[in-house]
């Protein structure tokens, strides 16, 4: 269920935390095992991982539903995360998340039918400066307009 | 500007140890590993130099420092914390992309003041770019032999990790934030016990914001005196206001602390398109929103924005002109907090997603002419009864719109539309 | 803890420094409102209905987390605490169905009742409320989480009591979502203390489900006995009937806390094989009859068969131990008045000359404080639960705990497990008992020379002579080992060397009482494996099942079911097997339909009335051995109650069992050796006639497990059966022995 070199990356984790407190690494290792399966987390996967970390399966279940960042349904290869709290939707936010989905076609929470990408709106990202801003995969994207959109989205593959 | 945490910001490869020791970084540390400073010599420059917490609550830094059983036996772990995610904040991910070495120095400076041998620095999880930059210098400052055990031989031992978030405001809140290290929820938990005696695993434990960490180096090169001057009586230093909103330059100002807002204002730009100012939220979405004519005539420091009725908070600037609706502002505001509860006391839990639930009603035109009172009511009852504050992060917003915007409530109530959109 | 005084509502109340304020206000009977709250779990002061107003502190606070010191001022009335609490009771009702009318816990839900109080005007909610999809957890525990407050009792009763987190909350904020993890639900042997611990009726009992109300109720004390804890609960009646069963408090045996085997049992008092009318066999058909005319036949068949002809020693008792003590005693005594002395109730025991003789000399309360613990032969967890939860805390404690069994079981706590093949137990602790003889240079005795201590050994007496408060528990899978007398001694003598402490759970439920009224023969007299050799003319049983309960189940059937003899069963339930060998059929009242006492692991003789009728004409047996006794005119059985039965033997002393077994090493058998265990949900015919508990998947658990190596010496693989059971291959089980936990009857134990 988990990959030998997802362990690999687990176990630089766990490498971090005190003797014994390796469930201290489990949010990490959810994210790993994620990457590895098409972004998404089963109910399979987060027990693999509770497995491997030696901890109650429900516990790591908290953990994969209580943060934001791991998905319990299909999402694209790209996870456009549109933020859409106040600074962002003072610079105009909400009319850009329109733009994004009248061009890719969907609506926010959905995936393009080939697959590709997924849209979400979410709470602010921490770069209010910057606004309106977005987040795909690990890379952030400041200060959007229509037209930067569309240049980026266009190049994603 | 930029005297202290962006003080490179200008240099070429700002974020590299080679930068960071040109300006006197580490000079501080290495002192330490020759002996030349004993906890309480540095407890007295931090308490001289006014620093405050920068996470929010504006704790005095010496305090807390002070505070720590630095005598108990067994581990005992210091922990920066970089969630940064309350809304309008902006300003640690700067410091973790542009200066991570002032982060990792304050916090060798505060393990040796604590004796904690360990520490965690918690990056919200969206923030790869600061956590690879932090994890740059962090390689740099072990291949420099500047951290690990025993370093150059002496009795000093800091280790440093950096845990990464997975998106949840909550865990800014320092006690969710141990429990997510723990690889848990992150649920805040009761106080007393403070973490200072039962922390991180249990142990007593240190919690800073980055910016609060990352004034301490500076604070001992040049002195805590020099520090309380950069700023003014209570509130010491620089400190760095991200600004963002209708302004026409967005972005992160490292000022003196009690700049007038007007200034800051100026060095933001001004109003974006010549617009008119119309409210001012001056430390982050959980402080009270201020009209215009208070935010014009308050100063940026914990005292002048006390005066104004709100807080200083982390700093966070956020700018309204006239073409806000504050309905649509507030119901924004209040599906943070309800999408951001973590659930687990009952005010919050229940009283957040009411909140939000009344508001949403009132922006889709089903608003009713005692839900004013109502909002009121639920803020009231939320605050001060929570484990935590984000339940009176919650209700203040909600307290200060309506007392400030009253009409626009009760006219989007009324016409089941905008006073200002239409 | 320093002594100090604070005030509560003016009123001065002694306190120790750092007490929690909740359990100062419980003690002083000053009621504060609580949800999250419970004596027995950590704290996690997130409900908030506690919040009082301390002088000089801003913020209300919960008085489940606070404190106090000295000179605090507390409020727990006035305006702000009253204030808080109602808005905290507010929110909490603003998303839970006020379906109180059709709840299982209305009328004992905390939630209703603080709400009478507080809940001032709800109606302001008008946004709709939650509803949380429903859950199936198991057989045990009904849920409906749309009426769950989320004050994490369950959750925490799993992590922390359990030892095993099965519930949790997932989700975030208002999707917070209280649910296990595991499609096959709930597992826990104690899982229904959560249905006591959820103060509303998200968790409520499945059994039960839809039944009555629970003020229709009447509820009293009572003593489950299907192990030697005698775990204290409330039997909770309507009409005649147990309803349900929830913990009783008692410190000292089961503090708050029942396994689900004593909470679920009592739905076998209305399995549809219960026996409810006396009924003879006439030339072969049975007949129902009146008791007098069943108890006629009875007294004719034996005085037929044995009494009339001076017999008695051709006259057999034998009775279950889950019986109660004045049963056993009135029935020894009634035997030993006609002159019989045949009489046992050690009927699982293979070879009674290797019978266990081992004191039990630690109390429960006690056993949370042992600093180390080796267990021998025992699945504790699902055997003794109570035992195995106190243990548990002495663990938690830091108490370093070994068991020496034949597979690795699911522990809930941190033990080291040594994997031990049955025939390799006796040599290994003679080799502990070597080391620590020669430790304490005392000389060895003859059957140690040839001892070479293994390093299995060598580990066990180190913990042994570094632990300065020992105990040593030996458990139900030695009964059958072929050296099972040497091994009981060898810890006799390891304890004494050690300065340990011994609990024998070898035996089960009421045993200490069959023990304490000397129900075994005496010299003269024949053991039950003797009794199925000898010619015997008739048997007196009592609550007998010979397929479940005996080891020798085919000499034993074949023993009853000779034409010649006569067999009187005192039975709660019936079937074609007691049916085919009785001769006459004499209903008895069950668990908590009379009174009597048990006497559990404490030696505290524990008494109980009934809670209920006997159903139909069954009744109680002492009832019935008393006037068989009558009937038989023999003096002495003048009884009007049962208490008057335990006043005559409570004070008798106990019989002393001979103690010194000698230690004989020689037997060493090479062939593959079987550890036969009930599934822990039907070791008593209560039990296994209770549905639900056979639903659960504890109960479900049939499976004859054995090494790879074992099944290839065995010729087995997975999917064939091993007398029976299903074949379980699992590197769990030490190598040549099978361990079989089966729900059904066996050949094996008249084979071997
Ligand atoms: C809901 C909530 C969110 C918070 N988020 C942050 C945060 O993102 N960063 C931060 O430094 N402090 C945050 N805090 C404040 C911390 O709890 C804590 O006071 C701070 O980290 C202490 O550091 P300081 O004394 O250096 O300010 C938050 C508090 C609350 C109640
Ligand atoms: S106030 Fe909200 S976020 Fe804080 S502990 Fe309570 S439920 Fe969690
Ligand atoms: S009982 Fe104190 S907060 Fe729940």
């Amino acid at each position: 269920m988990i990959s030998d070199n997802a362990k690999k990356q687990i176990d630089h984790w766990i490498e971090k935390y005190p003797q014994g407190k390796q469930s201290s690494a489990v949010m990490e290792a959810l994210k790993i095992v994620q990457a590895e399966n098409d972004n998404q987390l089963t109910h399979d996967s987060i027990q693999a991982v509770a497995d491997y970390l030696n901890m109650p399966g429900i516990a790591a279940a908290e953990v994969a539903t209580f943060y934001e960042n791991y998905n319990h349904k299909p999402v694209g290869k790209h996870i456009i995360r549109f933020c859409h709290n106040i600074s962002c939707m003072l610079n105009g936010a909400d009319d850009l998340i329109a733009h994004l989905e009248t061009k890719l076609g969907v609506k926010t929470g959905e995936v393009t039918k080939d697959g590709l990408i997924s849209v979400k709106k979410v709470e602010c990202l921490g770069a209010c400066v910057g606004a309106p801003m977005f987040q795909i995969n690990d890379k952030y994207y400041e200060n959007l307009t229509a037209d930067k959109i569309d240049d980026i989205v266009d190049g994603l593959q | 500007m930029n005297e202290v945490c962006f003080k490179n910001l200008d240099k070429d490869q700002c974020w590299s140890l080679e930068t960071y020791e040109a300006s006197g970084g580490y000079s501080t540390w290495r002192k330490i590993l020759k002996g030349e400073y004993t906890p309480d010599q540095i407890i007295n420059e931090l308490k001289a130099s006014g620093l405050r917490g920068r996470g929010g609550a504006g704790f005095p830094t010496g305090l807390k420092w002070s505070f720590m059983p630095r005598n108990a036996q067994g581990q005992k772990y210091i922990v920066c914390n970089s969630d940064e995610g309350e809304p309008g904040t902006c300003k640690d991910r700067d410091i973790l992309r542009f200066n991570p070495h002032a982060v990792i120095e304050g916090m060798a400076i505060g393990s040796f003041v604590m004796n904690a041998t360990v520490g965690y620095n918690y990056i919200r999880g969206e923030f790869i770019e600061p956590f690879n930059r932090f994890e740059g210098a962090l390689k740099e400052a072990y291949s420099a032999g500047l951290l690990g055990k025993n370093i150059n031989d002496t009795d000093v031992s800091f280790d440093l990790h950096a845990h990464l978030g997975a998106g949840a405001y909550i865990c800014g809140e320092e006690t969710a934030l141990l429990e997510s290290i723990e690889g848990k929820k992150g649920q805040p938990r009761f106080k007393p016990p403070f973490p200072a005696n039962v922390g991180l695993f249990g142990r007593p434990t240190t919690i800073n914001n980055t910016e609060s960490f990352a004034s301490v180096p500076d604070i001992m090169i040049n002195g805590g005196q020099w520090f309380a001057d950069l700023g003014v009586e209570n509130s010491g230093g620089t400190k760095l206001f991200s600004v963002s909103g209708h302004v026409n330059n967005p972005a992160n100002f490292e000022v003196s602390m009690g700049m007038p807002f007007s200034e800051l204002l100026e060095l933001a730009g001004g109003m974006r398109n010549g617009a008119k100012l119309k409210a001012v939220i001056p430390g982050g979405s959980s402080t009270p929103v201020l009209t215009a004519e208070a935010a014009m005539g308050m100063t940026m420091d914990y005292d002048g924005i006390d005066k104004a009725g709100s807080m200083l908070g982390a700093g966070s600037v956020i700018v309204m002109d006239d073409s806000t609706c504050m309905v649509e502002a507030l119901t924004r505001l209040a599906h943070f907090y309800y999408d951001e509860s973590c659930g687990q006391c009952t005010p919050c839990r229940e009283g957040t997603g009411w909140l939000y639930r009344v508001l949403k009603r009132i922006m889709d035109g089903k608003g009713k002419a005692d839900d004013i009172e109502l909002l009121l009511g639920v803020q009231e009852k939320i605050m001060g009864n929570t484990i935590c504050a984000l339940g009176d992060a919650a209700a203040m917003p909600v307290e200060s719109f309506l007392r400030n915007f009253r009409e626009e409530f009760e006219y989007y109530i009324e016409h089941k539309k905008s006073m200002v959109k239409g | 803890m320093a002594d100090i005084k604070i005030e509560i509502d003016g009123q001065i109340v002694n306190a120790k420094a750092g007490e929690t304020l909740i359990a100062i206000t419980d003690r002083e009977g000053i009621s504060v409102p609580r949800f999250c709250y419970h004596k027995k779990l950590s704290t996690s002061a997130s409900c908030r209905m506690c919040l009082v107003d301390i002088e000089g502190v801003p913020k209300p606070q919960t008085s489940c987390s606070t404190p106090v010191s000295d000179g605090m001022k507390i409020h727990t009335q006035n305006e702000k605490a009253k204030a808080s609490q109602k808005a905290v009771m507010e929110f909490l009702l603003i998303n839970h169905p006020l379906d109180c009318p059709i709840c299982d816990q209305g009328g004992e839900c905390e939630l209703q009742d603080v709400a009478v109080e507080y809940g001032s005007d709800v109606s302001r909610f008008s946004e709709g409320k939650r509803v949380v999809a429903a859950s199936d957890i198991g057989p045990l525990i009904q849920t409906d989480m749309t009426r769950c407050i989320h004050c994490t009792r369950c959750v925490r009763f799993g992590s922390e009591i359990a030892g095993m987190m099965e519930m949790g909350g997932t989700g975030r904020g208002e999707d917070l979502k209280i649910e296990p993890f595991l499609a096959e639900g709930i597992t826990s042997e104690l899982s229904g203390n959560m249905i006591d611990v959820c103060p509303v009726g998200a968790l409520t009992s499945k059994p039960f489900r839809y039944e009555l109300r629970s003020w229709q109720m009447v509820s009293n004390e009572s003593i489950a006995r299907h192990d030697l804890t005698g775990s204290n609960v409330y039997a909770q009646t309507y009409k005649g009937q147990v309803k349900r069963i929830v913990s009783g408090d008692n410190e000292a045996v089961n503090e708050t806390w029942i396994s689900d085997r004593d909470r679920f049992s009592y739905e076998g008092l209305t399995h549809e094989n219960r026996l409810l009318t006396p009924q003879i066999k006439v030339e072969g058909q049975w007949k129902e009859v009146e008791w007098n005319v069943a108890l006629d036949f009875a007294i004719k068949g034996l005085s037929n068969t044995v009494l009339n002809n001076r017999k008695a020693h051709k006259l057999g008792g034998l009775a279950s131990s889950t019986t109660t003590t004045e049963e056993l005693y009135l029935m020894q005594k009634l035997l030993r008045e006609i002159g019989c002395e045949n009489l046992d109730h050690r009927l699982n025991v293979n070879n009674l000359d290797e019978a266990i003789h081992l004191e039990s000399n630690l109390k429960l309360q006690a056993l949370e404080q042992v600093d180390h613990a080796l267990i021998i032969g025992a699945n504790l967890r699902l055997e003794q639960p109570m035992i195995n939860h106190r243990l548990r805390k002495a663990q938690l404690s830091g108490a370093n705990i070994t068991a020496l069994n034949v597979k690795e079981f699911d522990y809930n706590y941190a033990l080291n497990h040594v994997s031990v093949a049955p025939n390799e137990i006796a040599t290994i602790l003679a080799g502990v008992l070597k080391i620590v003889l020669e430790k304490k240079s005392i000389e060895l005795p003859e059957y140690l020379s040839a001892i070479s201590p293994s390093s299995s050994s060598v580990e066990l007496a180190k913990d042994l002579l570094n632990a300065e408060r020992p105990v040593i528990l030996l458990g139900e899978h030695i009964i059958n080992n072929k050296q099972a007398a040497s091994i009981a001694q060898l810890i006799a003598e390891i304890a004494k060397q050690v300065g340990a402490n011994t609990l024998n759970l070898s035996i089960s439920a009421n045993a200490l009482g069959a023990q304490h009224v000397n129900f075994v023969p005496n010299s003269v007299g024949m053991n039950v494996n003797e009794m199925f050799k000898a010619e015997m003319r008739a048997f007196l049983l009592l609550d007998v099942y010979p397929e479940y309960d005996f080891h020798h189940a085919n000499s034993a059937i074949e023993a009853l079911s000779k034409e010649d003899v006569f067999v009187v069963s005192l039975n709660s339930f019936n079937n074609d097997l007691v049916a085919q060998y009785s001769d006459v059929l004499l209903p008895m009242a069950a668990m908590y339909e009379t009174s009597g006492s048990q006497i559990n692991i404490n030696h505290d003789i524990q008494s109980f009335t009934a809670m209920v009728k006997a159903p139909d004409e069954a009744k109680p047996a002492w009832k019935v051995l008393k006037v068989l006794a009558d009937l038989l005119e023999l003096p002495g059985f003048h009884y009007e109650n049962s208490t008057q039965i335990l006043e005559e033997f409570e004070h008798q002393p106990a019989h002393e069992h001979s103690q010194e077994t000698a230690i004989d090493l020689s037997q060493q058998s090479t062939a593959i050796e079987t550890v036969w265990m009930h599934n822990c949900y039907h070791s008593d015919a209560l039990l296994r006639h209770a549905k639900s508990l056979s639903m659960s998947t504890l109960g479900q658990v049939n499976s004859a497990s054995m090494n790879a190596n074992t099944a290839k010496e065995l010729a087995l693989s997975d999917g064939d059966e091993y007398l029976g059971v299903p074949v379980d291959i699992t590197e769990t089980v030490a190598d040549l022995c099978v361990f079989v936990n089966s729900n059904q009857a066996t050949n094996i134990r008249s084979m071997s």
